[in-house]
């Protein structure tokens, strides 16, 4: 009797696993991530809250994503990511978090903490196996803001239209939601060294949308988005909270044109992308304060993969603030020339010289106490593992 | 001038010989895929995420290998992508929630067996591995 019950047990649990590894299996359950780290040196100044004049590794990423997709057409995952640079990020985030649903290659959507599907490079900005870069262009895809201009809380939908041949294939996406800049963005990081605090970030209402025709020239790709920002708000204080009030951006649109050719051992891209901002700061019982800006901002880029490891590139990318005094910090215009070895399919080293000329991106007071040399050299050596 | 003549010709013969290396991986899929062939457009776009459909409508999945002779020359002949940027590409969009990573099988039998018991499923072999209980489907 006994032995029947324990073959019975047995049995029970024998069929119990092999369900539960079956329903995992059915899940198809994924787990994937990656790890980098990298090294800056300048010539002069301090660049992205890093001691880079006298040599900074102060520049660390590991990410994690899980993923399930119960039914084909339904994907869920999550993302997580351990961010410094500097001092930014020193902190685990969330990435995104989303339930995609996609009906069919003509429709799908996606909603939770989604990538904002804006320009060319927005939503894998910050993938870094991806890519031959160890910096995006800065002009478009500022580091220090990244965290903010990732992802927003809401929805995407997407799909492609057309069947390709003679017209090609236009693949759409239109987002909508909330988006938060961060306490810690570099967008906030001039006024919180002048002593006016943001503590809850700033943010509001967003929504856009993106095209990209798949020309029928095979690699070519042109394409064009445009998101719009509803009037963001946040309390922000000043004279260690003596002072309390109101900052507002006004609405404003972020339009970006872009094209990409990729084929064979080649990539060539440029895109073109406009920022007005029109900020306005009120402390209670004082006049008001306006500040307005007006990025133009472009980059040209190319690489080519020289063996089946190593591939080099180079781009040229140019900011102007339109609306800033004549000087070097109205701009920065940065060459850069990048290479990048693949060890394997899941260890990889980058090296990246850029010639920077201008002020106007990646730097601080507090780390350049004496003021900015108008011409930097930074040299970026960065080692990563993805699996 | 003859020599040079036939030597033109001998070279032109070593690099059609050359192309037509791609020929030696052939294209699987279950047989609940309805299609009898696929375009190589069709075959990028699948194999690189771009799409899950064929022009006729078929639904598919696509399954890779995960390393080796076949899979160097399918990539280079129908991705135009060497192995560490084809998956480079397919790592953007899982981390970017686009999609979710193939899944890659260590040899052909491997991948013969999944696709034959999977429906949807395409993948690509050896042409000289054995591939009973798959279709085959031609690449136009």
């Amino acid at each position: 009797m006994k032995k029947i019950l324990a073959g019975a047990i047995a049995l029970a649990l024998g069929a119990g696993a092999h369900g539960f590894a079956q329903s995992l299996e059915d899940l198809n359950i994924q787990i994937h991530g990656y790890a980098t780290q990298g090294f800056l040196y300048t010539t002069d100044n301090n660049i992205l809250t890093t001691h880079s004049s006298d040599g900074s590794p102060a520049w660390t990423e590991a990410v994690l994503n899980i993923g399930a997709q119960p039914i084909p057409k339904l994907r869920i995952a999550v993302q997580g990511r351990f961010f410094v640079l500097g001092n930014f990020g020193n902190s685990i985030t969330l990435d995104w978090a989303a339930a995609d649903y996609k009906a069919d290659d003509r429709f799908g959507v996606r909603f939770g903490k989604v990538k904002t599907p804006s320009g060319l490079f927005n939503d894998i900005q910050d993938i870094d196996p991806s890519y031959i870069w160890s910096l995006l262009p800065q002009s478009i895809y500022p580091i220090n803001s990244r965290n903010s201009i990732l992802a927003h809380y809401g929805g995407v939908a997407y799909g492609t239209l057309g069947e390709g041949g003679k017209l090609g294939k236009l693949e759409y996406r239109g987002w909508g939601g909330e988006r938060q800049i961060g306490s810690g963005d570099g967008y906030l990081l001039e006024q919180t060294e002048e002593g006016i605090l943001a503590p809850n970030g700033i943010g509001g209402a967003t929504y856009g949308a993106a095209l990209h025709w798949r020309t029928p020239l095979s690699g070519l790709m042109v394409g064009a988005s445009d998101g719009r920002d509803a009037t963001w708000s946040s309390k922000i204080t000043t004279g260690n909270g003596a002072l309390a009030g109101t900052e507002s951006i006004a609405p404003f649109n972020e339009p970006n044109y872009f094209a990409l050719y990729e084929k064979n051992k080649v990539m060539v891209a440029a895109e073109y992308g406009r920022l007005p901002v029109s900020v306005d700061l009120q402390f209670t019982g004082l006049p008001p304060s306006y500040e307005r800006i007006d990025y133009r901002n472009w980059y040209a880029m190319a690489s080519y993969k020289l063996t089946s490891k190593l591939t080099a590139g180079a781009y040229d990318s140019q900011q102007v603030n339109h609306q800033a005094v004549l000087g070097p910090a109205r701009y920065s215009k940065d060459w850069t020339f990048s290479g990048r070895y693949d060890f394997s399919q899941y260890l990889y080293a980058k090296a990246e010289e850029h010639i920077i000329d201008g002020t106007g991106i990646g730097y601080d007071t507090d780390l350049n106490p004496n003021g900015l040399k108008p011409n930097t050299k930074l040299t970026i050596l960065k080692v990563g593992v993805s699996f | 001038m003859k020599k040079s003549i036939l030597s033109s010709v001998f070279l032109l013969a070593a690099s059609i010989l050359a192309v037509d290396a791609g020929a030696q991986v052939i294209v699987i899929a279950n047989a609940s895929v309805k299609a009898s062939g696929v375009s190589k457009d069709d075959l990028k776009d699948v194999f690189t995420g771009n799409a899950t459909t064929l022009k006729d409508g078929s639904k598919v999945v696509p399954v890779l290998l995960k390393d080796g002779p076949a899979n160097e020359e399918f990539l280079k002949a129908y991705v135009g992508k060497g192995d560490t940027a084809y998956r480079a590409g397919w790592r953007s969009l899982v981390f970017s929630g686009q999609a979710s990573m193939p899944k890659s099988l260590d040899d052909d039998a491997a991948a013969v067996a999944f696709v034959a018991h999977t429906p949807g499923t395409i993948g690509y072999i050896d042409k000289a591995s054995p591939h009973e209980g798959v279709k085959v489907l031609d690449v136009h």
